[in-house]
């Protein structure tokens, strides 16, 4: 009998991240899981996935609706453990089709709540691979997600959906990349202590910064955080004279005044031998003079420019993810049509089978009846006789069939429905 | 002149050009190592074809205008590949290339005709001046090529808006330190070349300086190149330096394709 691809779960537009994380998985229990999964009878084939946006269990079966059904009690149960009330109202259930189109989606980011986010691929394969471990993958599942890893990366390399950064603070990174070449020879001066300015240190950091300066206006304010951040506290009123050994320049302060001007930053160039300077300027008031932006080798990004690059990336990537949503479409395509090729082969054997059957009930009605006393060699010619007819009749269908297996067209799944109809081929 | 090695040059610096500009602007990244190569294909062919004439004459053929282009563009092409390999900078290939072709694409328009060489040019120094001469003049092609990048750059960044163009461009860092190896090398370069032009001079002509307009035109850019080389050391980078780089460049090889139209020299290598 035909498998079917389904999929229940529940993601971040679905169900709240209290639903969501009741629900999860944890890494340690997922081969456990994975077995209480497969004890459902309807399930022959099945992978769970569990990140912070979505829960969802990927399933093959014969029987779809009830499948769908055990995975959702499967689900509840999971839930049920840590007291959670009803999951109805946030699960979904998608089959055939629509299922695969789901599992491309999210292998291709589509689904994720940042559009393009790279990090949900690995996460993918990471489940999968456990779920292979486990013994719960079967060809289905194993075609499945394959196809699902290469539809990711087609839409990866055909598409500019992760190309673009999209907040601010990763904005901020891109940019001093292309004024810098590389952040280990730099020097970052972190003007006060706000959440942000603490947080794109941080991901400069990451990025390779080594040498890290924090001043602020209460002095132990700009101990705490740079001992968090690793960076080395400066007296507030001492900045100005750090300013020309900094490459990076982050303001995020409350101060309503302007704490560097374009005339100061003049003379700190020459001083710095016209050694480019970035400023960043994301506090709640403008700290920096934009007439910074003026001067030869000084770069002033403040929070609106950053935020307007952020905002254009963004637009930039959902373009990109119509495009990828075609790539997407056109893969369910080939792989409902490999589904459907699968069927061929069943149905071939059940109308052999059930030809043979014919054939030999016949033969034996009329050898214990009316030709009875027939010799061996007469019945040996009468059983070759009616294999050949069977044989000569099967021919056309057969061969028609295997054309279509190979051309995997919709026409192809018409002649199947057919044929099981007309001979009665369901549950051979 | 056979000139079919050179044709099938030209074609590969424009199908390289092509490929650069995919990559570029429409953000093909399949292109991104063929276009090199086919740029390595480009040269081959083109090494061959001096190699051809080299082995038929005896001599580089650089005496006449159309082959000082194609024997500027070799140089130019091979300094290319050299920092294409060091410091994989796809981008600027989409600079060289174009111009690597248009200066072949003359060098064969212009004619295909060979002359004999001319007596006052048969010498060991012609082989040794034209190619420190036009190893300097490569150096800064690749200095103007990486300077435009840089300025293009750096426009977009302080006007605030990002196109995907500069998803491709190295660092305004990169782009300006390399700004600054071409010129060190250049310079050197063009000081030998004015250096073995004197001395071949002194020996041919008589004289070590004799005020030829050639001699003129390169004195007054080495001693650009020069002010622009002291410049850098003492702290001129950036956009100032992209732009002085670019003007010293338009006005080489703006003398160099039509000085010698309008300053008739003794000099070999002019177009008539």
């Amino acid at each position: 009998m035909q498998k079917e691809i389904l999929i229940v779960g529940l993601n971040h537009r679905s169900a709240p991240i209290e639903v969501r994380e009741s629900v999860a998985f944890e890494a340690s229990h997922l081969r456990e899981a994975l077995a209480q999964l497969r004890a459902y009878p309807a399930i022959q084939e099945g992978v769970i996935l569990s990140t912070c946006n979505r829960v969802e269990v990927v399933a093959a079966a014969a029987d779809g609706p009830s499948a769908a059904a055990e995975i959702k009690k499967f689900l509840d149960e999971q839930g049920a453990r840590r007291n959670t009330g009803q999951l109805d109202d946030h699960v979904y259930a998608y089959q055939g089709a629509d299922a695969v189109r789901h599992v491309f989606r999210v292998a291709a980011s589509l689904d994720s709540m940042v559009v393009g986010e790279p990090q949900i691929l690995g996460q993918l394969k990471d489940y999968y691979s456990a779920a292979q471990e486990a013994g719960s993958v079967g060809a289905i599942l194993h075609r499945l997600f394959h196809r699902a890893f290469s539809v990711a990366k087609r839409v990866r390399t055909e598409t500019g959906i992760a190309s673009r950064a999209v907040s601010v603070s990763s904005v901020a990174v891109d940019l001093a990349r292309r004024i810098f070449d590389r952040f280990d020879d730099k020097t970052v001066m972190l003007i006060g202590a706000g959440k942000m300015g603490g947080l794109m240190a941080r991901h400069l950091q990451s990025n390779g910064a080594r040498s890290l300066m924090v001043t602020n206006r209460t002095f132990e304010r700009a101990v705490e955080l740079a001992g968090s951040i690793h960076g080395s506290p400066i007296l507030f009123e001492d900045f100005p004279r750090y300013l020309k050994i900094a490459d990076l320049v982050i303001g995020c302060t409350g101060a309503q005044e302007v704490l560097i001007d374009a005339g100061a930053v003049g003379a700190i160039l020459k001083e710095r031998k016209h050694k480019p300077m970035f400023f960043i300027d994301i506090g709640d008031r403008r700290n920096f003079d934009s007439q910074i932006n003026k001067l030869d080798n000084a770069y002033l990004y403040n929070i609106d420019d950053l935020q307007a690059v952020a905002n254009e990336n963004l637009q930039e990537r959902s373009n990109e993810a119509e495009k990828a949503e075609t790539i997407v479409l056109e893969e369910v395509e080939n792989f409902t049509r490999w589904i459907h090729s699968l069927e061929q082969v069943p149905t071939i054997a059940a109308l052999r089978q059930r030809f043979d059957e014919i054939g030999r009930k016949e033969m034996e009605k009329s050898l214990t009846g009316g030709l009875k006393g027939l010799s061996d060699e007469q019945r040996e010619a009468l059983e070759n006789m009616t294999t050949a007819i069977i044989n000569k009749m099967l021919h056309g269908p057969i061969s028609q069939l295997k054309k279509n297996a190979q051309q995997e067209d919709d026409e192809g799944t018409l002649y199947v429905a057919a044929l099981k109809r007309l001979f009665d081929l369901e549950g051979k | 002149m056979d000139v079919t090695f050179l044709k099938i040059a030209a074609l590969f610096y424009l199908l390289a050009g092509v490929s650069f500009a995919l990559y570029v602007f429409f953000q093909r990244d399949v292109v991104s190592k063929l276009s090199p190569l086919i740029v390595a294909c480009g040269f081959a062919a083109h090494t061959a074809a001096l190699g051809v004439h080299f082995f038929q004459t005896g001599y580089p053929n650089v005496t006449q205008f159309r082959e000082a282009l194609s024997f500027y563009s070799w140089v130019m092409v091979a300094g290319y590949l050299v920092v294409h390999f060091k410091y994989r900078l796809s981008v600027l290939g989409a600079i060289i290339a174009p111009l690597a072709f248009l200066m072949t694409l003359a060098a064969f328009a212009f004619g295909t005709g060979s002359e004999a060489l001319p007596p006052e040019l048969k010498s060991y120094w012609l082989p040794v001046h034209v190619t420190v001469a036009f190893l300097g003049n490569a150096a800064f092609a690749l200095a103007f090529g990486v300077s435009l990048i840089y300025l293009l750059s750096e426009r977009q960044l302080k006007h605030k808006k990002m196109t995907l163009l500069m998803k491709r461009f190295p660092s305004l860092e990169t782009l300006d330190r390399l700004n600054y190896i071409f010129l060190v090398w250049g310079f050197p370069l063009m000081t030998l070349g004015i250096v073995s032009g004197s001395m071949w001079a002194a020996i041919h002509w008589g004289s070590y300086w004799s005020w030829d307009p050639r001699q003129i035109s390169s004195g007054i850019a080495w001693l650009f190149y020069g002010a622009l080389l002291h410049g850098r050391a003492t702290g001129l980078r950036g956009r100032k330096a992209a732009l002085l780089t670019t003007f010293g460049f338009c006005v080489v090889i703006g003398y160099f394709l039509w000085g010698e139209a309008i300053f008739p020299s003794r000099h070999g290598g002019r177009f008539d």
